[in-house]
């Protein structure tokens, strides 16, 4: 299936990518923007100007290597631990959710959750930083009471796309949900 | 009283809607309000402002109103709740300063406020209580963003000391360009319009409220080879405690057959209990503590006289509770207390140990003369006085009166502060409106209005809460396992 | 329902047979262990199933056939049906695999009341594969007439079979608890039916095999040599040990101020801890469960790293005459610290930063430490010749690993500090003292009295003279305060120092003791060996097939690691926080860099 354009919710362009494996196991894909050599330069340029000026005044030739070091750095950890390229989520019916995140480095965190451990899939509203914002989570059951739910787990946490999105997701991993 | 409805809307587990319909803005209707309550004080903190949100609340959902209300954190309960029939909480994370009042800065409470105000497609913004600088910050920002406002005040103020001072000039600011106001007493009316130097014309005076149903008297359930007054207070300073204090010896000594009964809980407990041990008074004088709502009807029924000693009080809703159960009321004749009830239900007296025990003693051997009205007399006399149904209809035509205002532009605002609030002080708060006025412009480039999801409403003319049990859609909200923690009050 | 059939890759490529594993019950899950290859016969399938089950105490079956048909072997589809009434199942699976296609194909029989085999029609014909997206699609019996769907599930048999899923679930399961997830019942069956994978297709016996062993057998001669070896050894160490804690079970150790001296010398703490260490490592019964096995391996292993520290160490201290210059060092500089807190005490007997104390107090409590720092000095110079021996028979203590050199370090630092320690408890006392008087006449002097009974402050109605003498002495306090707390922040701040060096060393004897080494290398080098669950991946699919799943493994995460396998050790208690040691510091109680018993059981 194609990739459909939407926002995130400071409004930047994200895409979602539906693939349906057979008729209960479907896989949608987030996938953010990525770096943009601007941004790279910026902050690479910004770096070693300050560097720079530090040199000037105190002529101390390390600084300029310790510059080059800390963007170098900078931008490993960045790539690794921070820019998340794309988030995915695997719905297959009557085995669980497999929830997976690569970083721009290629490095992937996957975990996956048993269906019996689930209760349900809901959109929900929380306040994120200075914003109220819809999420859409996976609520998972209390071991002592089935009806209760025991945590939550945020899906597409880094994307964070908006309503229309998450409503798309929501429906379509309802229908299977439903169907097992 | 809201509470007995909120001990429903703990046990039932308030589900959030989870819909697909994407929400599109739709024109309301004209004569139905888009309204945003704001104020520092509401459940799970118990008292009359809480109450009066809540009810207000309600009976405005009933009429078609969409309501959402703004409050701070109260410890683990942050982020966004629901309450019965739909009403939205926002539990906005902001740091509390003193007494459950969030700090003022102007400016902090901005970004959330403003997402409240956009996603909800608010029209009318309605604040309460002075204390509550939230609600002075969001009477701020609505005129900055452009919405029109109500203010409610619950509280009487002096003019003397420091802070009356300060909070004065406060509210001076933040109620100079409010639409319209709302008084629970005249008294109160007279006391904000000296204080704000207010037109009178834009202030009007709408009482509480309670629920008679809540209070009904039980004549059954009192002893009738004793006579028991009853107090029911927070145990605080400005509840005449110390008064309470000086009048629990005296009686006792004068009717061995005389009892109290105080509800509530706060720093004065202790100069009651020590009164109780000097005097060795343990089994006339109990203290019950901190009650929850739900119990107060059953103490209150305990009892013969109700006793209130506040040294300042706006509207008294404990006195309407006391008589609603049939019991005499005995009062000091403080702020709007002398308007509430007539005067045929109620003694009032003046704040000092010997006039309250004067006044106890000519109801005391009233009852024993046995020339007291009947409690179900009394409380047919009180049950019509006082209702929600007609508050919420009252302050429905302050907002279709206010709807139809217009907004003022910045720089008539800023005209408005100056003329309004004296050089210094105008020219410091037109200066921070500007101020206010450029962060907002940088909050809207930052996060345009257009990329924010417009909420699903849960009440109101597009209100989906009445649909949701037939709907298919499964609903479930985190908050609703965690709302355990029950009130209590203490009044 | 959706049937999952767990299948081994490595019978991918096996040759046509039967299929030997177990249906998990309330899941609709089948898991595939093993392939018996044709031709059999059928009793001595059954019998060697019903061994293989009593062994491995799984509910072992068999649960279909698997068919990977050659050239020229056609037309088996009435053989396969009859296998099903030899072997009588309620479900019976019929997986095969064409030539030049990945993706298998399934069909599911039922068994009707009669007990006979019901065939189901596969619906999956080539003209309809292309509207039916890639699933075998089954009729159900006439009742049931949902869809039945399958999806193949492959997983990795030799990973799956060593891998540990955490949380660790160990010994008998509850009866109240929930039965364990679906995953983990896959897990726990995969590992426990190792019996079943002794004997593979290359062997003589009437039956052949295919599972992950005849890819190529797994067993080390080492690691079994070494496993004979260490039960001698075991057998030494405990009686070592037997020797050494009869020696420490004497009488004359339990008296009063050696066994106090005992809990607080760090060194013998030590020593209880590696007594205690070694007696765990040297039971000579293998470990139980998971859990103790690697509990066992941490210690030895981070035991092994202690010995081989403390020996670098110990070839660096006797190298080139360390020592001595140690020794040589230690004297001028203790003599150093002593007098700089001379001159110290001298500034605080003057104006200390300008400020006016008080002169009598101030002069009697700086005489009073003045005195002490004497003792000190003439105590130092008279133990100076023996300390370059005491240090050489120290440093020999390392061959005993680097946590015992840290500790004796510890100890001595202790030890060589006591006067600092003398003036903090001095001026701690006094000033606790100040304050408690100081609180309780505050409160007379606003008409409060502490209630002891009812543990509150009530009020209280004192007499005119109790109130003089009360306001009198709150003032000569008051008055005094100051000198007495500039003297215990001052020797508060010493002792700081010497308490963080102190800590800086428990932390990391702490830190050698509890890391599990052994459980990091194990994490690092065979990750799959510790799983925090699965993941999965979609193989590519081809139109016309039932859904196929690759299984991983996840491995479990660094921090989960350390957190589940580090050795308890007395750092693992809760600590006091900040705010308590800080208020501790503010009433003027002491700190120490020990554990008091109290807060221990508390």
């Amino acid at each position: 299936m194609g990739e459909e354009a939407f926002t995130d919710i400071s409004g930047k362009a994200i895409s979602l990518n539906c693939q349906s494996h057979s008729s209960f196991c479907r896989e949608f894909t987030v996938s953010s923007s990525k770096v943009s050599i601007g941004k790279v330069l910026v902050y690479t340029c910004s770096v070693w100007l300050l560097a720079y000026t530090v040199f000037f005044f105190t002529e101390n030739t390390a600084v300029l290597s310790s510059a080059i070091l800390i963007t170098l750095v900078g931008m490993m950890l960045h790539i690794h631990f921070v820019k998340v390229d794309h988030e995915s989520l695997l719905v297959i019916g009557s085995l669980g959710i497999q929830v997976s995140s690569s970083y721009a480095s290629g490095r992937e965190t996957t975990s996956f959750i048993e269906m019996s451990k689930i209760k349900d899939i809901v959109i929900n509203e929380a306040i994120y930083m200075h914003q109220i914002i819809y999420y859409l989570s996976v609520l998972l059951k209390d071991a002592s009471d089935p009806n209760a739910v025991s945590s939550v787990v945020p899906l597409f946490q880094s994307s964070k796309p908006r309503m229309n999105c998450l409503v798309k997701v929501y429906k379509s991993c309802q229908e299977i949900l439903s169907k097992c | 009283m809201g509470h007995r409805r909120r001990a429903a809307a703990v046990n039932n587990p308030s589900s959030q809607r989870v819909s697909g319909a994407p929400a599109e803005a739709v024109r309301v209707p004209s004569r139905k309000h888009n309204i945003c309550m704001v104020s520092d004080f509401f459940y799970p903190n118990m008292g009359g402002v809480e109450s009066h949100i809540y009810q207000l609340s309600q009976c405005l959902i009933e009429k078609g109103h969409k309501v959402v209300i703004a409050t701070h954190a109260y410890g683990r309960r942050k982020g966004i709740r629901y309450l019965t029939n739909g009403l939205k909480v926002y539990y906005l994370p902001l740091q509390v300063m003193y007494n459950q009042s969030t700090a003022t800065t102007c400016f902090h409470s901005l970004p959330l406020l403003r997402c409240v105000f956009v996603r909800e497609r608010i029209t009318v913004v309605h604040a309460h209580s002075s204390f509550s600088a939230m609600a002075h910050d969001a009477l701020f920002h609505a005129k900055t963003i452009g919405l029109n406002t109500i203010f409610t005040d619950h509280s009487l103020f002096g003019f003397a000391d420091v802070s009356s001072v300060l909070t004065n000039k406060l509210l001076t600011v933040s109620l100079c360009d409010t639409n319209h106001i709302v008084c629970v007493s005249y008294t109160s009316k007279e006391n904000t319009v000296l204080r704000a130097a207010l037109n009178p014309e834009i202030v009007s005076v709408i009482p509480n409220a309670v629920d008679p149903t809540d209070f009904t008297p039980d004549p059954s359930q009192r002893q009738d080879n004793r006579i028991t007054i009853v107090v029911i207070s927070r145990l605080v300073y400005r509840k005449g405690i110390d008064l309470l204090g000086g009048i629990i010896p005296e009686l006792c000594l004068k009717h061995p057959d005389l009892h109290f009964l105080i509800g509530g809980e706060g720093p004065k407990r202790i100069v009651l209990e020590e009164v109780r041990e000097k005097y060795q008074l343990h089994d006339r004088v109990r203290l019950l503590g901190a009650l929850e709502h739900k119990d107060v009807c059953g103490v209150l029924v305990q009892g013969h006289i109700f006793l209130n000693t506040s040294l300042t009080e706006a509207f008294c809703m404990a006195i309407v509770e006391g008589a609603s159960c049939g019991l005499q009321v005995v009062s000091t004749r403080v702020g709007g207390i002398p308007e509430v009830l007539p005067e045929d239900l109620i003694t009032l007296c003046e704040p000092t140990v010997r006039s309250l025990c004067a006044g106890l003693e000519t109801i005391i051997a009233r009852h024993r003369s046995g020339s007291v009205p009947s409690p179900a007399s009394i409380h047919a006399c009180v049950q019509n006085l006082y209702t929600w149904r007609n508050v919420a209809e009252r302050t429905e035509k302050v907002y279709d009166r206010v709807a139809g205002e217009e907004v003022l532009p910045l720089h008539r605002r800023l005209q408005r502060l100056r003329s309004h609030c004296g050089p210094v002080a105008g020219s410091i708060f037109a200066f921070v409106a500007v101020l206010n006025y450029l962060f907002l412009l940088l909050l809207q480039w930052l996060v345009p209005d257009r990329f924010m999801d417009k909420a699903v409403d849960a009440t109101g003319p597009l209100g989906l809460w009445k649909q949701e049990q037939s709907s298919k859609h499964r609903a479930l909200s985190k908050s609703a396992t965690k709302k355990a923690a029950e009130p209590k009050i203490s009044r | 329902m959706v049937l999952k059939v767990f299948f081994p890759q490595c019978c991918n490529r096996a040759d046509s047979g039967l299929l030997v594993g177990r249906w998990i019950d309330g899941h609709d899950a089948a898991v595939v262990l093993t392939v018996i290859h044709y031709p059999f016969i059928p009793g001595q399938v059954k019998l060697y199933v019903q061994q293989m089950q009593a062994q491995s105490r799984v509910e072992l079956s068999v649960l279909g056939s698997w068919s990977l048909p050659k050239e020229g072997q056609e037309g088996m589809e009435s053989f396969l049906r009859d296998l099903s009434t030899i072997f009588p199942q309620e479900r019976w699976l019929q997986i095969s695999r064409e030539i030049g296609k990945t993706g298998f194909h399934c069909q599911v029989l039922q068994r009707d009341q009669n007990g006979r085999a019901v065939q189901q029609e596969p619906k999956k014909k080539k003209k309809k594969e292309e509207e039916e997206d890639g699933e075998a699609e089954e009729e159900e019996e006439e009742e049931e007439d949902d869809e039945e769907k399958v999806i193949f599930v492959h997983y990795e048999q030799r990973k799956v079979m060593l891998s540990q899923l955490h949380p660790i679930q160990n010994g008998v399961p509850d009866p109240q608890a929930d039965p364990p997830s679906e995953l983990r019942q896959v897990f726990q069956t995969v590992a426990h039916s190792d019996p079943l994978f002794f004997m593979d297709k290359y062997d003589d016996g009437p039956l052949k095999s295919t599972h992950w062993q005849t890819e190529g057998r797994e067993a080390s001669i080492i690691v079994e040599l070494l496993k004979h070896a260490s039960v001698p050894v075991c057998l030494l160490v405990s009686w070592l040990l037997s020797v050494w804690t009869w020696i420490c079970g004497m009488r004359i150790f339990s008296l009063y101020p050696l066994r106090f001296l005992s809990t607080k010398l760090s060194t013998c703490v030590q020593l209880s801890y590696r007594t205690e260490h070694m007696r765990t490592l040297s039971s000579p019964k293998a470990a139980a469960g998971h859990t103790e096995f690697m509990r066992k391996a941490n210690i030895l292993v981070s035991f092994l790293v202690d010995v081989a520290l403390g020996m670098l160490l110990i070839w660096w201290l006797y190298r080139e005459n360390h020592i001595s210059m140690l020794a040589n060092t230690l004297v001028p500089a203790a003599d150093h610290v002593a007098k700089e807190l001379d001159e110290l005490l001298q500034w605080l007997m003057g104006a200390p930063a300008g400020l006016k104390m008080n002169r009598a107090l101030d002069q009697v409590l700086g005489r009073f430490f003045l005195y002490h720092i004497h003792l000190w000095i003439s105590y130092i110079h008279l133990m100076s010749p023996f300390i370059e021996g005491i240090l050489w028979y120290g440093g020999l203590s390392a061959c005993f690993g680097l946590t015992f050199a840290l500790s004796l370090l510890s100890d001595m630092v202790a030890l060589l500090t006591f006067h600092i320690y003398c003036f903090y408890v001095y001026g701690a006392r006094l000033y606790c003292l100040k304050i408690y008087g100081l609180s309780s006449l505050w409160r007379l002097f606003r008409g409060k009295k502490w209630n002891v009974l009812r543990q509150r402050v009530d009020s209280c109605s004192y007499d005119l003279d109790q109130l003089f003498i009360g306001t009198l002495l709150f003032t000569i306090l008051l008055f005094l305060l100051p000198t007495t707390a500039l003297y215990y922040l001052v020797f508060t701040l010493l002792r700081l120092v010497v308490v963080l060096f102190q800590g800086v060393l428990h932390l990391s004897v702490d830190f050698i003791n509890s890391f599990p080494l052994f459980a990091v290398c194990l994490r690092i080098c065979r990750p799959y060996r510790l799983a925090e669950g699965v993941k999965f991946r979609v193989l590519s699919e081809e139109p016309g097939t039932a859904l196929h799943l690759l299984m991983e493994i996840n491995p479990l995460k660094g921090n989960t690691v350390v957190q589940t396998y580090r050795t308890p050790t007395y750092s693992c208690y809760p600590k006091d926080s900040w705010a308590a040691l800080v208020k501790k510091l503010f009433v003027g109680e002491l700190i120490y860099p020990w554990r008091h018993k109290t807060t221990k059981t508390d």
